[in-house]
């Protein structure tokens, strides 16, 4: 809101500098964004909270600024000329269905009308125009800037009509017919449907109330008859035509914040005084139709000094409270009541009143404590071992990656969910927005895959060919009709290209499957938990014969592989991508595992290495299962060596080379204890496998 | 005699022969190899002339033949030979073992500069160094930490917050709503009031999260990011522990000379409610920053602007508080009594305070990130500037 400081200073007496009236707005929550120099006057900038609407008017900054400088507001023009006389009509005022009839009083609580015939429709005074440019309003002609005028000054906006423009020359504010039309006066066609508030004549509409008049009805130079409307809506109703016109205005704006209702006669009066005054001209009686008068808001507080004290700590004495809500119009009416203003719509409660007092005291008064002790603190249950987590992945050279949660529908049954998360069968099984504001993003992810290769694409963009990224956020997966979506948290990886050094331009190998599967294994350490078993799946986006699945008691809690060819293609990836995505919800579920020691052992290992040629669909944890069930009583592990395949052997085999660790605890082994537990082991292999041990 | 000292003479003769290519040995310009060769030769040089065949041995077997008057001389001249032929090898021996030495040393000398071997560390994203470091010290100050749910209904993201049908913050078009007529939560005071469901009163809570906001993204706008809730409710709280919270918390972050301003504001869900601002943590609440000041700031990353172009005593505007001394942070305030009612509590017994600010916007201000769309697009090369 622009306030003009010449024009304050006409409204209340004032005696700090322009620096000091805007920090002293500032300070009891005006805040004064800026001062701009403007010919002979300077123009505040104020950045109002949408709960005052009050200020948005000279009168309502004054009013502070009289209860910040202990002034009274100097007595204005408005209620001279007709006003006394009119405000002495007892409620309800002139009725006049044939000027003015009011259908819809609910979105029309108050509307006054008033005719003043005769006038010339001319260029306003210099002083008019300047005032209203130096608030940024361009000068149209006299009555348009006097209802422009009044608006800045009062807060209260008004439409003047000429009158023999109207069918009938009289008023009907009715809701509008589906789809009658309006040429507003910024000449663009308006369809209006019926819950929008209109202000029509005998035959059609010639304004949308409280947002903006009818070209055809307005104010011309032609125009000897004005018929002026200074009237009150329904908040909630302009805001919502506004938003529906897409039309915002400086009346609309102060509509749907609210004006005062019962200002609208000092309004129409003023305006009407300075009509008659620049435009000449007759004024007839006002037509106010108030058919069910406002109730008075009464606010209780049995001691506002202490409430003050409870609720912020300051020590104001009651008089001071007293002075400060009394200046600001609310009114002590009885013990322990007092009066909401009827221009302050947000005075209800009696913490109302303590912010009220507060903000005047100066927040700056309210000493700096801390709360008296309560207890530890706490982090969230999984806290620290999500952070081991990522500890564990960045000591691997991961990227945290955050991307947003809403994806676009495109990458729909392109990717595989986490096992149990989506409702396959039911209805709808994703959660979609209504709206987006990126263009198809509108399905909450599913999978943090998309987001994360996404990022893979942009990077290589960049010509950053080794890239590892991580992500741990939210899924989402729609639920039963009417029930809240499910949310469940994951930890994602991405991986391509080679593994990294520090410092060193090249990457020392390319990463593959391998590394993909050691990050997720590390972070799952990390984060306190084992027992995981990899086994071969398929999986939507993973490539056949290169994906895996994590499964942790028998449940399915991750996948893990190299991502499909066709997604590749998608993303014009030239180089094997690697992802793995896991429930982290589900498996931080489970208690961290504590660790078990297990006693030395006094007593010395027998080593042996051996290799196999094996078929590629036979799996080393297959042969690992095979050998520890082969019944050897001092076997301790079965590890892995090395694979090799290529290079001299078959296309459908491997070389998989595994290491037998024998050891007892209660002795040293034998050499002919050894051989023979071996030997079991290599005919269990060779019968359950065909595997024969290469020389 | 004189065929015992024709014998010396004889093999003092036989060494100088086989020994003059060693005599001025030069091995300027020789490689290792060679000088390896000529010390294995130099070895066996020494086994043939002092060796037990050698005709030295040979010589000092013949002592004890030798006639008893002449023996001691003869004696003397042998030992006097073997000396001489000794410290001729030796000599070539030494200077041939510090060239090899040397060569060695030479061929095996590491370019240190080069940098250590150490795979590539990653780096966590800003927003969560940020929350970790926020989360700590409230943690230490007593606060649990909690979060909840991102989709939620318009009870807990409005209603409950004392935001009612028809108000204007809750029809303004700021809200994601699902097809299914859910809201993504707008701020994280929803935790507020699902916290105080789950846990009573009297609470000391934090809540980091995702909030989303229908927000075209540009250099200051994105529709997600992160915000932190406070929350305290007990018997007694004022704003004077409001204030003293944040102005605690600031002070851990960013430094014990840290202060903070508290300004009038509206919330709905607070009354009184209050924006607060810190002293900048560049300028220390000057707005300027020196040229000293500068040097190390922009050394950081342009953290400040120039205002004058000319002259040598500039002082240039500061940048995370555009020169006026203060960041703003958040929003605060008194727990509106209707939001305390929701949950329960009876709010002439208890009182609270809330405060709320965004992660994005403070990491921005912080690290001095001119375009807020960067923390959601995982670029390595903006990633990897933080630790
Ligand atoms: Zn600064």
């Amino acid at each position: 809101m622009n306030i003009s400081y010449n024009w304050l200073k006409e409204l209340i007496e004032i005696e700090l500098s322009p620096e000091e009236t805007a920090a002293a707005l500032t300070r009891v929550g005006l805040a004064v964004e800026g001062i701009h120099p403007h010919k002979d006057d300077l123009i505040l900038d104020i950045d109002l909270t949408s709960n005052r609407p009050d200020c948005l008017s000279h009168l309502g900054v004054a009013r502070e600024l009289g209860v910040i400088t202990g002034r009274p507001l100097k007595a204005t023009s408005g209620s001279a000329a007709a006003g006394d006389e009119l405000d002495a009509v007892p409620f309800p005022s002139v009725l006049a269905p044939e000027v003015v009839r009011v259908d819809a009083p609910e979105l029309c609580p108050r509307f006054t009308a008033r005719v003043i015939r005769g006038v010339k429709i001319g260029p306003s005074p210099q002083w008019l125009v300047d005032r209203l440019d130096a608030l940024g309003e361009r000068s149209i002609n006299n009555v348009a800037d006097i209802t422009n005028y009044v608006m800045l000054e009062l807060g209260q906006p008004m439409h003047a009509f000429d009158l023999d423009k109207l069918a009938e020359k009289r008023i009907v504010v009715r809701t509008a017919r589906a789809g009658e039309k309006i040429t507003t006066l910024d000449e663009v066609e308006r369809e209006l449907d019926e819950t929008m508030l209109a202000i029509c004549d005998a035959e059609r509409p010639v304004a949308v109330a409280g947002v903006m008049g009818g070209f055809e009805s307005g104010i011309t130079d032609a125009t000897t008859n004005v018929l002026l409307e200074v009237a009150y809506f329904k908040r909630e109703n302009i805001r919502q035509t506004s938003r529906k016109l897409g039309l915002a205005t400086e009346a609309s704006y102060r509509f749907e914040r609210g004006v005062d209702i019962e200002n609208l006669i000092r309004a129409s009066d003023r305006a009407t005084e300075l009509i008659l005054e620049l435009a000449g001209g007759e004024a007839a009686d006002i037509v106010d139709v108030y058919p069910e008068r406002q109730p008075e808001r009464t606010v209780q507080s049995a001691d506002i000094s202490s409430a003050v004290k409870r609720l912020t700590g300051l020590d104001v004495a009651a008089d001071e409270c007293e002075r400060v809500l009394s200046s600001l119009g609310i009114e002590r009416t009885g013990e322990g009541e007092y009066k909401s203003p009827t221009w302050r719509h947000d005075i209800a409660i009696e913490e109302d009143l303590v912010e009220e007092v507060a903000r005047h005291a100066g927040y700056e008064n309210i000493k700096d404590e801390l709360p008296p002790a309560f207890g530890a603190g706490e982090y969230q249950a999984t806290e620290v071992r999500k952070r081991r987590l990522r500890g564990a992945l960045v000591e691997q050279g991961f990227d945290e990656a955050i991307a947003y949660s809403f994806i676009d529908v495109r990458h729909d049954d392109t990717f595989a969910a986490v096992p149990e998360f989506l409702r396959e069968g039911g209805e709808e099984k994703f959660v979609t927005l209504k709206d987006s504001v990126i263009e198809g993003a509108v399905r909450m992810r599913p999978t943090l895959i998309p987001g994360l290769l996404g990022a893979l694409r942009l990077n290589l963009n960049h010509q950053r060919r080794d890239v590892k990224l991580f992500e741990i956020g939210k899924s989402f997966a729609a639920a039963g009709i009417g029930e809240l979506p499910t949310e469940r948290e994951l930890f994602t990886i991405a991986v391509t290209g080679g593994e990294v050094h520090e410092d060193r331009a090249m990457p020392a190998r390319p990463l593959d499957l391998y590394d993909a599967k050691g990050a997720v294994e590390a972070a799952l350490e990390a984060a306190g938990t084992a027992g995981y078993e990899y086994r071969p799946a398929e999986v939507a986006h993973l490539r056949a014969g290169q994906a895996g699945e994590v499964v942790k008691d028998g449940r399915v809690v991750g996948t893990f592989g190299r991502l499909n060819e066709e997604i590749a293609a998608n993303y014009k990836f030239k180089q094997p991508v690697y992802v793995a995505e896991l429930d982290l919800q589900t498996i931080l579920a489970e208690p961290s595992e504590p660790a078990v020691y297990t006693p030395l052992s006094r007593f010395p290992s027998v080593i042996r290495d051996i290799s196999f040629l094996v078929p590629r669909s036979l799996t080393f944890a297959e042969v690992r299962r095979t050998a520890l069930a082969a019944g050897s009583a001092n076997l301790r592990a079965v590890s892995f060596v090395d694979i090799f395949e290529g290079k001299g052997l078959a296309d459908e085999v491997r070389s998989l080379t595994i290491r037998l660790e024998f050891r007892s605890d209660e002795r040293t082994l034998t050499e002919a204890e050894v051989e023979a537990e071996y030997g079991s082991i290599l005919s269990r292999l060779k019968d359950e496998h065909g595997l024969e041990p290469r020389s | 005699m004189s065929d015992a000292n024709q014998h010396i003479e004889a093999a003092r003769t036989a060494f100088a022969e086989a020994f003059s290519p060693f005599d001025s040995l030069d091995l300027n310009g020789s490689g290792l190899a060679e000088a390896e060769a000529k010390l294995r030769e130099l070895g066996e040089l020494k086994v043939r002339h002092t060796g037990k065949k050698s005709a030295l041995a040979e010589a000092k077997k013949m002592i004890g033949r030798v006639a008893p008057e002449e023996r001691s001389a003869f004696g003397q001249a042998v030992q006097a030979a073997e000396k001489e032929i000794t410290d001729l090898l030796e000599k070539a021996e030494a200077e041939l073992n510090e060239f090899i030495t040397a060569a060695r040393i030479e061929r095996e000398r590491l370019d240190v500069t080069i940098p250590g071997r150490r795979p590539r560390t990653g780096h966590l994203h800003p927003i969560t160094i940020l929350r970790q470091q926020i989360e700590d010290i409230f943690v230490s100050m007593g606060y649990a930490i909690e979060d909840d749910r991102e989709i939620e209904t318009d009870y807990y993201n409005f209603d409950a917050l004392n935001i009612p049908e028809g108000h204007p913050a809750r029809e303004s078009q700021d809200t994601f709503y699902t097809t299914g007529g859910f809201a993504l939560r707008s701020q994280t005071s929803t935790v507020q009031i699902r916290a105080m469901e789950r846990r009573g009163v009297p609470i000391r809570i934090i809540a980091p999260g995702k909030v989303f906001r229908r927000d075209t993204p540009d250099m200051t706008h994105v529709p997600m990011f992160h915000q932190i809730e406070g929350l305290c409710v007990d018997k007694g709280i004022t704003m004077a522990h409001l204030k003293g919270t944040v102005t605690e918390w600031l002070k851990r972050l960013f430094g014990e000379d840290t202060v903070t301003r508290f300004r009038p504001s509206y919330f709905p869900f607070t009354e009184p409610s209050a924006e607060f601002d810190f002293s900048c943590f560049v300028c220390h609440g000057s707005g300027r920053v020196s040229g000293e000041q500068r040097a190390v700031s922009s050394e950081e990353g342009e953290n400040s602007e120039r205002l004058t172009a000319h002259g040598s005593q500039l002082t240039d505007r500061c940048r995370p508080c555009k020169g006026s001394g203060w960041i703003e942070l958040g929003g605060s305030g008194m727990v509106h009594p209707n939001v305390l009612r929701s949950c329960g509590v009876d709010p002439a017994v208890y009182s609270g305070f809330a405060f709320g600010f965004g992660l994005e916007r403070m990491a921005a201000m912080m690290f001095n990130i001119d375009d807020i769309r960067h923390m959601f697009e995982n670029d390595v090369r903006f990633l990897e500037q933080f630790t």
